[in-house]
């Protein structure tokens, strides 16, 4: 650490001013945008009106299950193929590495990307994984039933989002060193039994970790609900960043968005908060 | 004799061997499996965009043969080579402002003690984890009230803004790595700590700089909800935002040509991430699991 009275400063201060302008200063601004409402360009400071409004509405109830449904179908069943992907792939095969870069290919694609191939798939009547999948599930329409519709949304969102997750449990597994199961091997355990008595309690950290991460990413999820299904059909697939663009910027309804974007901003603190402790308390001790 | 004696071992070490191979070729053929099927709906994608109108959901595969005709349409169409356009001088503008910034920052919370440092570094990785989402009711309002709605300067300060948390946690864990009696040496031979930092330390630290450029433009080549809000006039509208229009407008109308222009806009980040895998996969690991 060398120590210099101005120069530090001013290497920050480009990257303050941008994070001031563009994060900090709208959080705030938008707390004040909440505690009003707009009528014809004009402002009237209304308190909490909106967050009565909110709680009061049937709609925004709705929306909130339809995020947690979302949410923890995502990301358990993320989870769960993530895992698996990552305790194959940990082997060291050969052609890992292409594996990995096929498997990754989607995260790299952009939520509209996404949302126009799976709309092509599951175009009603004539997409192809209509055709196919379609008798699994009762010959329903994917996009016009709401289950089919958010069962198509939380398959793009995994799609898009295994690779990312598996990547991370593959960190956490390559931190074992592989003399703990050459011991284990030598004391007579087999893979089933060294994967539940060494592995999993050795990455439940990281696991806890990443099912944070996704949890987050669950409750921001915003594009691909717009690009596949708009909401649609009706208001099935309507989560709250969703109905929170609509009364916004579709229907100029700042405060009462503003509002909606306080109330999920302060569940992602939450989230964030306990997040960081625990990364602090089991992953880095 | 010892051939005799040093045979049994041998022959179940072999046995083992092979059947542990066989998992294994049992784990390739599984991988190649859920590789393809991942990888199912872009290789679907792109043989549809090669499809005559109208085509696109035939199941006779080879029905109208390969046709370039939409990819020609495509580059011929004024309003989408308009909006790669907009996409490329944002995201790029985007991504040089970020660069810049952050090498800047990293940099200070790298090699200075000041004061306050602990508390910037703490503002800096808490900006990290807000969601871009529940900024976009203010930011749009306050780029209504400036008048900055659909402008290329409001879409690059926001990019560079959202790049910046992320790309000085990456520098700074850069220049750490860089041995401090380089910059020392500079100073000893007259150098200001600005020209050693511009002359000596800025050109060895390439690797780093390239990761967070090319990170943050994809990042912004992808970006579709911030776009989506902040740009309303077609003619500034991104790539991204285009298709989107594009898809809700022609439902079941000339899906073989929307297909195309998908493709055509998931190229850069596909071959970007092909050519510099593990520069992101690096990146995706330092972004997701600091301390």
């Amino acid at each position: 650490m060398r120590q210099k009275t101005l120069f530090p400063y001013l290497l920050i201060l480009p990257s303050l001013l941008l994070i001031c302008l563009v994060s900090l200063y709208p959080a705030l601004y938008s707390l004040f945008l909440s505690l009003n409402t707009f009528r014809r360009g004009e402002r009237i400071f209304v308190g909490l009106r909106n967050f009565e409004q909110i709680i009061a509405s049937a709609n925004f109830w709705e929306s909130l299950r339809h995020t947690a449904v979302y949410g923890v179908l995502f990301v358990l069943l993320t989870m769960l193929f993530a895992f698996v992907l990552a305790v194959v792939l940990n082997r060291r095969l050969p052609y890992t590495a292409l594996f990995m870069t096929i498997i990754f290919v989607p995260w790299m694609l952009s939520e509209v990307v996404t949302g126009v191939i799976f709309r092509w798939l599951f175009l009603p009547g004539y997409g192809l994984m209509q055709d196919w999948l379609s008798p699994l599930f009762g010959d329903i329409t994917f996009l016009g039933h709401p289950q089919g519709a958010m069962g198509v949304v939380i398959g793009a969102t995994i799609w898009r989002t295994i690779a990312f997750a598996m990547l991370l449990i593959l960190a956490g597994l390559q931190t074992i060193p592989g003399e703990v199961y050459e011991a284990a091997a030598i004391d007579g355990a087999n893979e089933w039994q060294s994967f539940w008595q060494i592995t999993w309690p050795l990455v439940r950290p990281t696991t806890l970790v990443i099912v944070l991460l996704l949890t987050l990413q669950a409750i921001n999820a915003t594009g691909l609900f717009l690009s596949i299904t708009n909401g649609g059909p009706g208001r099935a697939t309507e989560v709250l960043s969703v109905s929170m663009y609509r009364e916004a910027i579709l229907f100029f309804n700042f405060g009462y968005g503003a509002a909606l974007a306080v109330l999920m901003l302060l569940i992602n603190i939450v989230l964030a908060l306990v997040y960081i402790r625990t990364m602090r308390s089991e992953v880095v001790a | 004799m010892t051939a005799t004696t040093s045979a049994p071992p041998r022959m179940r070490s072999w046995s083992i061997f092979s059947r542990r191979h066989r998992t294994n070729t049992l784990l390739i053929v599984a991988l190649t499996v859920i590789s393809l099927v991942v990888i199912f709906p872009v290789l679907y994608a792109i043989f549809t965009s090669f499809r005559p109108k109208g085509f696109g959901l035939s199941r006779d595969w080879l029905a109208g043969g390969i046709y370039l005709g939409h990819y020609e349409q495509l580059f011929g169409t004024i309003r989408f080579l308009r909006q790669i356009f907009n996409s490329l001088v944002m995201s790029l503008g985007g991504a040089v402002v970020t660069t810049v910034a952050a090498a800047m920052s990293g940099y200070a919370f790298a090699r200075f003690a000041f004061r306050g440092r602990t508390l910037l570094l703490a503002l800096f990785l808490g900006v990290l984890m807000l969601p871009g989402l529940t900024n976009l009711i203010p930011l749009y309002k306050i780029a209504s009230d400036l008048q900055l709605r659909d402008t290329y300067v409001i879409m690059i300060v926001i990019y560079a803004a959202y790049g910046v948390p992320f790309g000085t946690w990456v520098m700074m864990g850069f220049f750490k790595s860089i041995p401090v009696a380089l910059e020392e040496a500079a100073e000893v031979d007259g150098a200001t700590p600005f020209q050693a930092f511009w002359r000596v330390v800025l050109p060895i630290s390439a690797p780093g700089l390239i990761a967070v450029f090319i990170t943050n433009f994809v990042y912004n080549w992808n970006d579709f909800l911030t776009a989506l809000v902040m740009l309303s006039s077609t003619a500034m509208k991104t790539a991204m935002v285009g298709l989107f229009d594009f898809q809700n407008q022609l439902t079941g109308n000339n899906n073989e040509l929307l297909i195309a222009a998908c493709v055509l806009i998931m190229l850069p980040g596909v071959i970007l991430f092909i050519l510099f895998r593990d520069t992101f996969l690096r990146g995706m690991l330092e972004g997701a699991l600091k301390g």
